[in-house]
């Protein structure tokens, strides 16, 4: 009797930590659409960084967003489905197009899904305003540059890859939007037409 | 209260209190990690980042476009001293606390021609004849982080170069 009843309470305190701890990982791993702005495919947690930033929100950044700049200085814009809403593939192959952003320097840069740059040799990891010049832009995100003359390699980035859109010293006319802000086409997938 | 009705609220509770510790807990904890991986046991000295490739897993979601310089700074043996030398691009420091927050950050549109900044405890006194912008750091350790925009390869050489005459270091040491 006295046994059951000491299994019993080791049991509900492992069944009570391990709700707890299965309840957070959920919301960091789930909830951070539910802390940010969206502007259409493209989702903003104007809190990033920020000491007035809530418990979850810190939490989440802390886990993939570690030593971000408040938005004060720079705007961290993350996309990780495509135009119809399936995660981004490194079997696909997508156009992302643009114009200009009214800020001193902005960059789009792929991650893989363990939130770290994708283990490929390419050195192709991102496009940034420096090189991309005035106007309107065009950049090839798939595993093999073919005859794209931007190109981001999505090769060795596995499913459920994501794009980072930094924009850094935004100006007073920076308004995001989905019409201000790149936007991402699915050109093909495993070799078929989108 | 019936004995499952008994089990069923305890483990309800611990739930509850596991779900919040952890969560509160959390951001110092990657922070601490973060601290220890960049420092290699170093406190209050700038290491300059080798360029970020995919072999770069200290912190998550590194810039390739950038060039990062850190410095974890403890306060416990008094202020310290950080000095930023101006890059021909954009560039930062940025100031970070214990538990993830950004505090403060100074870049080359307010500081043209490099930072300085004295680092001190929130609540201590400020360095005798400081002539340097006095920053209070909410918590004892946390970090210094340097960003210098350099996309490319030469880019990187040069922003590594630039990084050489920063300093972080303690006030005392720094005086000598």
């Amino acid at each position: 009797m006295l046994l059951r009843r000491i299994l019993a309470w080791i049991a509900t305190v492992g069944i009570g930590i391990g709700l707890g701890l299965i309840s957070l990982w959920a919301v960091l791993a789930f909830g951070g659409a539910n802390l940010s702005d969206h502007y259409g495919a493209w989702s903003l947690n104007r809190a990033a960084g920020s000491q007035a930033a809530g418990p979850y929100t810190r939490a989440i950044i802390a886990r993939t967003g570690l030593l971000a700049l408040s938005a004060q200085e720079a705007i961290y814009f993350n996309l990780d489905r495509d135009e119809n809403g399936r995660p981004l593939d490194e079997g696909c192959i997508y156009e992302v197009s643009g114009q200009p952003l009214e800020a001193r320097w902005w960059s789009l840069t792929l991650y893989a899904d363990d939130n770290y740059l994708a283990r490929n040799s390419d050195h192709a990891y991102s496009v940034d305003a420096s090189r991309l010049g005035p106007g309107a832009w065009r950049a090839r995100i798939s595993a093999v540059q073919g005859d794209a003359p931007f190109w981001i390699s999505s090769r060795a980035a596995g499913r459920n890859f994501s794009l980072t859109l930094r924009v850094y010293n935004p100006l007073d006319d920076f308004q995001p939007s989905e019409a201000v802000l790149p936007s991402l086409h699915t050109v093909s997938c495993g070799g078929g037409q989108s | 209260m019936s004995s499952l009705g008994k089990y069923l609220w305890t483990a309800l509770v611990l739930a509850v209190l596991t779900h919040f510790a952890v969560l509160l807990a959390f951001p110092n904890f990657v922070m601490n990690t973060a601290m220890a991986r960049v420092s290699g046991g170093h406190f209050n000295v700038w290491r300059q980042g080798a360029r970020v490739t995919e072999a770069s897993r200290a912190i998550v979601r590194p810039s390739p476009d950038l060039a990062y310089s850190t410095c974890v700074y403890d306060l416990s043996g008094g202020p310290i001293q950080v000095h930023v030398a101006p890059w021909r691009a954009y560039w930062s420091l940025s100031l970070y606390q214990d538990n993830s927050d950004n505090f403060f950050v100074i870049d080359d549109r307010e500081a043209h021609d490099g930072a300085d900044v004295i680092i001190i405890k929130q609540g201590m006194a400020a360095p005798d004849h400081a002539t340097a912008q006095i920053v209070e750091s909410p918590t004892t350790r946390g970090i210094a982080l340097v960003r210098r925009l350099a996309p490319t390869l030469e880019d990187y050489t040069g922003a590594a170069q630039a990084g050489r005459a920063d300093v972080c270091a303690a006030t005392a040491r720094s005086a000598h």
